[in-house]
């Protein structure tokens, strides 16, 4: 589905400085922005030359010249259309090339900044809008940059160059018709605004109706249940009234506005008529100028409006263009520090399989956290004064209600947050010492819902380890029970598996999962309630398993499944960002505490469901 | 029921072009008015030129006495010859003045439209509102939800834009052109033909140029599609992205799609500029015809200047739009489409088409529930319920066991007749289920469905649905009875809270707690609980199902549910397996029974003995 488009408020003032930014786009394209600019020029000035064809047709009639003399009026208008075709086709080439360029440069830098920056950024942005400052705001902002543009400088040159002409023609007459711009001006900018801000209106309501119709759709059922439908109806009913009126005020807009410039218009060809008319009767001014210059009176509307109309564009799309801009200005804040850029840049020569790129040592032997706080807004605790202390081959079990800190323990190991008291060190060295780079490489993660890309199975797997080779992802996928089923389906390790993995069930997609975080064979195995999703059967595959993928690792498990539990080295019960209780299973069923009550109500949850699912 | 619609006989299908004009005619006399203002506003504007021509030719150029009937008449019309020389305004005024009375009549004609195209456009959503709604169940289940709303956005956006947009300037193209050529004719009838004979070209070129570039269009979306779906597949899976580390790989992944949309439209640009430059080129050929012939027949005394500047004018007012046409007619294709698929919702009988009976007792029921040898299937082959036998006696409770596609739900949906059982017979207090007026009967129950449904509204008003009149106080007993009512408070906004999109995301147990209050609210005769508290935690459970024992008596109650602690409470619980039920009992007996019940009984019990010693 689409992201939704967020509407923004008219601003009252267009930010020169941010477009001035955002126009640097624009600036990066001067091989297309160079012709545009001329192609609009030279366009404005040979429209406003058009009317003087005609001129010269009429004084050939009206000084009774010979038709041969018809010859030059004939080659200059065709002469003009045809550079008219030529530049028209050239501008709209390169005004379409640089809107597209720039739209694709604005993408790819956005995108290539999200995905550098850290986790605490998406906490912040609902997914929606990211998408929709990826797609729609860039596309809005390329469009104003290419045609905005166009229309700007042809607009303003076709202003001017139609004044010179008329002024070089006439001079008395000329002031006189150009009077009529200044209430054009007035009216445009009034109008296109207003015309704008309705559309934007009827867009709101239109979004209205379609969350509406989603709603009477999905909640079909519940409507019948509760015999809403008349009301719901009528809500309904209202809601399309109000589109109606808003897309009738719009039409009226127009219909308002149109007239009027075009009443301007003939008052400029009637101060034409009138004013040259009596020059030409005295002989002063030939029937061919005054003729030309009732046509160029009906002109000056085109270039305004379509001035007016970029003007109002620029207040619209600024909220867009802050958006975008403010994308690109925020910068990751966990990364390298210079020391560690420093570190690396030293030991460049220096690495092999047992070292580092940033020069310590590469196989982790044990993690400590100490006295790891950590909080998202400072009122808020989420981690408070935890220590612990893990040796390879160990494995912690994390349990505990939801929202007691079990995944910020996880997120922090993982350097997705950095924490915001106390230290986190490997072997002894502050993780925020070594190189992000290769810390992230040594992680394999699970998450609760695996979430899979378009593509085939082996690309999934192989995206641990972007150099697998197919012998390693089948030997991964043995390991985690999945090459049975994936040998069973039609391509095998080349199936496509749509959009989410929307082809295979939850189970499958967890398993695919487990095979692409082991693939890269990771010092640090981690599973975000991997498995409270999925089905008893799956379930029981993995832990086939599990022993040999916590082999020579250090794994930090979050389950609420017993199995996966009891077998952990260490079992922390974490509450309100602390460790409750800690110790082995047995340990900690003696206690008789809170591990005790949350293992006796989830075997019983268990046993329960197997029995249900196994009639 | 809720409309006219469902009363009058199904809609039969119709063609699209059927369709239209029965659309139209619905508003005909709005689109008659602004049809005539469209006449008088163009033979308005097409005078204001021809002000100009006759002053031209009568008073400033009067060398060859060629005159012109309708410009002497328009001449006249200012006062003669002879006035208007002395006085020059006239005409000036006189230009403006029919320019505005013009400009009056487009406004009325704009107006009018509008109201009637929109008009059209809301009456059509309003009805594919009120008609889905009416939709039986089981043509809702079969079809796609995304597809659906598609029918009811962008095809109905489409027929928006043909409506209010397309009609209206196809309309205004041919009244311009109809109301051109006499104007010219009445000038100079050579000129004319010189001035008007590529406009069918035109209209022509723009019809076949875009009919042979419809795939760029199309291909264009598609790889928006691609792209859209890359960055979303990316952002939601920026966990993943961030694990593993691979921010690279994705901007590698990025780049190609990103890079052929942008190649893909830079090709639809050169397409543009090839149509635009030569549609410019045929409009200016057009003009230029006319003012070299012009010019050519002026010389040999043919014609006059007033004459070829009132042409000139006219082809200026004429030609830009009617390029435009040709684009447009090829969307009409477009149209036609989104028009049968909307028709295709339309044509789809509503639920109670075959209601013949339909009992409207003026009192609720007492709430006691008969199956009687009920089947139901949803395909031919495999029975979904079969030989279903059961009574529920008011006020009791009962309880259905059973794994998942036992036929639970089935058995819910039948009562509630969102599917008609095929053979055997469904009852309350006595009336054939089939026999009850459709929401008189839903109106005897309060549900929660398995999948709460919860509107994008403040709770207040997700649990007052369903029983509008009902008193804030009341509102919250209910909240309290269902357990939500201290979480509500902790809200921002207590209450008024906004759920959904524009506000707050509720857990899967707290979804279940609103809709249990919603249905308790009612206060309904029957109240049926399918798996309603699956996401509930054991001690809130526990305290909700107290809360409904204390309501005993009071409804009939069906309960689905997989935790014996909620089911022991029942008087009587059924167990189903494969769309039968297999035992029947209550918690006493089914515990000394051997079979599913007793199975998850001794899991209970068994723990509590050998975890406790």
């Amino acid at each position: 589905m689409n992201a939704p488009l967020e509407e923004d408020e008219i601003q009252n003032n267009i930010n020169v400085d941010l477009w001035k930014r955002i126009f640097q786009f624009a600036l990066a394209h001067k091989r297309l922005l160079i012709p545009l600019t001329a192609s609009a020029i030279a366009l404005s000035v040979i429209e406003s030359l058009l009317p003087i064809a005609t001129k010269f047709a009429v004084e050939v009639i009206e000084f009774g010249k010979p038709v041969e003399a018809l010859w030059f009026p004939a080659a200059f208008y065709f002469g003009l259309s045809l550079a008219l075709s030529i530049l028209v086709y050239v501008f709209i080439r390169c005004a379409g090339s640089i809107s597209h360029h720039i739209s694709h440069d604005i993408k790819r830098d956005c995108f290539k900044r999200l995905q550098e920056l850290e986790f605490a950024f998406y906490d912040s942005q609902p997914t929606g809008s990211l998408i929709s400052r990826l797609t729609a705001d860039c596309d809005r902002l390329s469009n104003i940059l290419a045609w905005g543009f166009l229309d700007l400088v042809w607009g303003i040159f076709f202003v001017i160059a139609m004044a010179i002409t008329m002024l070089i023609l006439n001079v008395e007459l000329a002031l006189l018709v150009l009077t009529t711009i200044v209430p054009l001006v007035f009216l445009s900018s009034f109008f296109r605004k207003r015309m704008l801000i309705a559309s934007r209106q009827i867009r709101k309501h239109n979004a209205r109706i379609t969350a509406s119709y989603n709603e009477g759709i999905h909640g079909v059922k519940t409507t019948k249940t509760l015999g809403r439908e008349r009301e719901n109806l009528s809500e309904f009913e209202s809601m399309s009234s109000d589109m109606f009126n808003a897309s009738v005020r719009r039409a009226i807009l127009g219909a308002i506005y149109l007239p009027l410039v075009v009443a301007i218009g003939s008052v400029g060809s009637g101060l034409a008529l009138w004013y040259g008319g009596a020059n030409a009767l005295s002989g002063d001014l030939s029937l061919g100028t005054m003729i030309a210059f009732m046509s160029f009176a009906g002109q000056f509307f085109f270039p305004i409006n379509q001035i007016a109309m970029v003007l109002a564009e620029l207040q619209g799309a600024q909220a867009a263009g802050e958006r975008v801009m403010g994308l690109l200005a925020t910068y990751p804040k966990i990364k390298d520090s210079e020391s560690v850029i420093a570190r690396i840049e030293q030991h460049k020569s220096s690495v092999d399989s047992t070292h580092a790129l940033d020069g310590y040592a590469n196989r982790i032997e044990r993690i400590e956290f100490r006295n790891v706080g950590f909080t998202y807004n400072e009122k808020e605790i989420v981690l408070d004064d935890f220590n612990l202390s893990v040796k390879r081959g160990q494995t912690i079990a994390l349990v505990g209600p939801s929202g007691g800190g079990k995944s910020t323990i996880v997120s922090v190991l993982s350097r997705f947050y950095e924490p915001t008291s106390g230290a986190l060190e490997f072997n002894g060295v502050d993780y925020r010492q070594r190189s992000l780079d290769w810390l992230q490489s040594q992680l394999g993660i699970v998450l609760q819902t695996p979430h899979l890309f378009n593509g085939t199975i082996s690309e999934n797997i192989r995206y641990g380890r972007l150099d697998a080779t197919d012998e390693e992802i089948e030997s991964v996928a043995r390991i985690v029970n999945a090459h049975e089923f994936i040998s069973n389906l039609e391509n095998g390790y080349e199936t496509v598996i749509g959009e989410g993995g929307a082809r295979l069930s939850t189970g499958e997609r967890q398993l695919i999962s487990f095979a692409r975080a082991l693939v890269a064979d990771p010092q640090i195995f981690i599973m975000d309630e991997a498995t409270s999703s999925i089905d008893t059967e799956t379930e029981a595959l993995i832990q086939e398993g599990m022993q040999r993928i916590f082999q020579g690792r250090i794994s930090f498990v979050i389950a609420h499944r017993l199995s996966t539990i009891r077998s952990a080295d260490q079992i922390l019960f974490i509450r309100e960002g602390k460790i409750a209780e800690q110790g082995t299973h047995t340990e900690l069923m003696d206690l008789k505490g809170s591990y005790f009550d949350l293992y006796l109500k989830q075997f019983r949850r268990e046993r329960v469901s197997d029995e249900l699912e196994a009639s | 029921m809720t409309s006219s619609n469902s009363e009058s006989s199904p809609p039969q299908p119709k063609s699209a072009f059927r369709q239209i004009s029965a659309l139209i005619a619905r508003h005909r006399w709005k689109y008659g008015i602004a049809t005539a203002c469209l006449f008088l506003a163009t033979a308005f504007e097409f005078f204001v030129p021809l002000i100009g021509s006759a002053t031209i030719d009568h008073v400033l150029d009067t060398q060859d006495g060629q005159s012109n009937p309708l410009l002497d008449r328009v001449i006249r019309l200012l006062g003669g010859p002879d006035r208007v020389e002395s006085a020059l305004w006239i005409p000036a005024v006189a230009m403006l003045l029919f320019s505005l009375a013009g400009g009056i009549f487009n406004y009325v004609q704009k107006r009018f439209a509008a109201q009637a195209s929109d008009g059209i456009c809301k009456r059509l959503k309003d009805e594919l509102y009120d008609h889905i709604q009416q939709l039986p169940n089981k043509y809702l289940d079969q079809s796609q939800t995304g597809d659906l709303l598609q029918r009811c956005t962008s095809d109905i956006e489409t027929m928006r834009l043909f409506l209010a947009s397309h009609v209206v300037e196809i309309g205004r193209s041919f009244i311009l052109i109809a109301t051109v050529v006499p104007v010219m004719l009445a000038l100079n009838a050579k000129l004319t033909i010189v001035s008007t004979f590529l406009i069918p070209l035109i209209i022509l070129y723009g019809y076949f140029y875009f009919k042979r570039v419809k795939a760029i269009f199309k291909e264009v979306d598609e790889s928006e599609g691609k792209l859209t779906a890359v960055v979303q597949e990316n952002i939601t899976g920026i966990r993943v992205v961030r694990a593993f580390g691979r921010h690279d790989h994705e901007i590698r992944r990025f780049a190609q799609p990103n890079r052929e949309f942008r190649e893909k439209r830079i090709q639809l640009t050169r397409h543009m500029a090839n149509f635009w430059a030569p549609s410019d080129m045929l409009n200016l050929v057009q003009i230029g015809l006319a003012l070299v012939v012009g010019s050519y027949m002026a010389i040999n005394g043919q014609t006059t200047i007033g004459t070829l500047f009132g042409f000139l004018a006219l082809l200026n007012i004429v030609l830009w739009p009617v390029r435009m046409i040709g684009r447009i007619l090829t969307d009409l294709g477009k149209t036609i489409v989104a028009i049968n698929r909307i028709n295709e919702i339309f044509t789809q009988p509503v639920e109670t088409r075959n209601d013949q009976v339909a009992l409207r007792p003026d009192h609720p029921v007492a709430g006691h529930i008969e199956f009687q040898n009920v089947s139901f299937s949803h395909s031919e082959d495999r029975p979904t319920v079969q030989d279903i036998t059961c009574v529920v006696e008011p006020g009791q409770t009962l309880a259905i066991l059973g794994s998942s596609g036992a036929g639970k739900t089935t058995l819910m949906n039948l009562l509630l007749r969102f599917y008609d059982c095929d053979s055997g017979t469904l009852s309350i207090d006595g009336m054939d289920l089939k026999q009850l007026d459709r929401s008189y009967l839903r109106d005897q129950f309060g549900v929660v469905l398995q999948e709460p449904f919860l509107y994008s509204r403040t709770i207040e008003e997700n649990i007052r649905f369903g029983s509008t009149q009902a008193q804030s106080r009341a509102v919250e007993q209910a909240a309290r009875a269902a357990c939500i009512h201290e979480t509500i408070q902790n809200f921002n906004d207590g209450y008024k809270t906004e759920i959904g999109e524009r506000g707050i995301t509720l857990s899967g147990g707290q979804r279940q707690r609103v809709a249990i209050a919603r249905a308790i609210l009612r206060d309904p005769p029957i109240l049926l609980l399918d798996d309603a508290l699956s996401a509930v935690d054991n001690e809130t459970e526990k305290a909700i199902i107290e809360a409904l024992d204390r309501r005993r008596g009071k409804s009939t109650t069906i309960v689905i549910a997989h935790r014996l602690s909620t089911l022991a409470h029942a008087d009587k619980v059924i167990v189903m397996e494969k769309g039968r039920i297999i035992q029947t009992g209550t918690h006493e007996t089914l515990t000394q029974e051997e079979g599913l019940y007793q199975r998850l009984w001794n899991i209970q019990t068994e723990l509590q003995s050998k975890l406790t010693a």
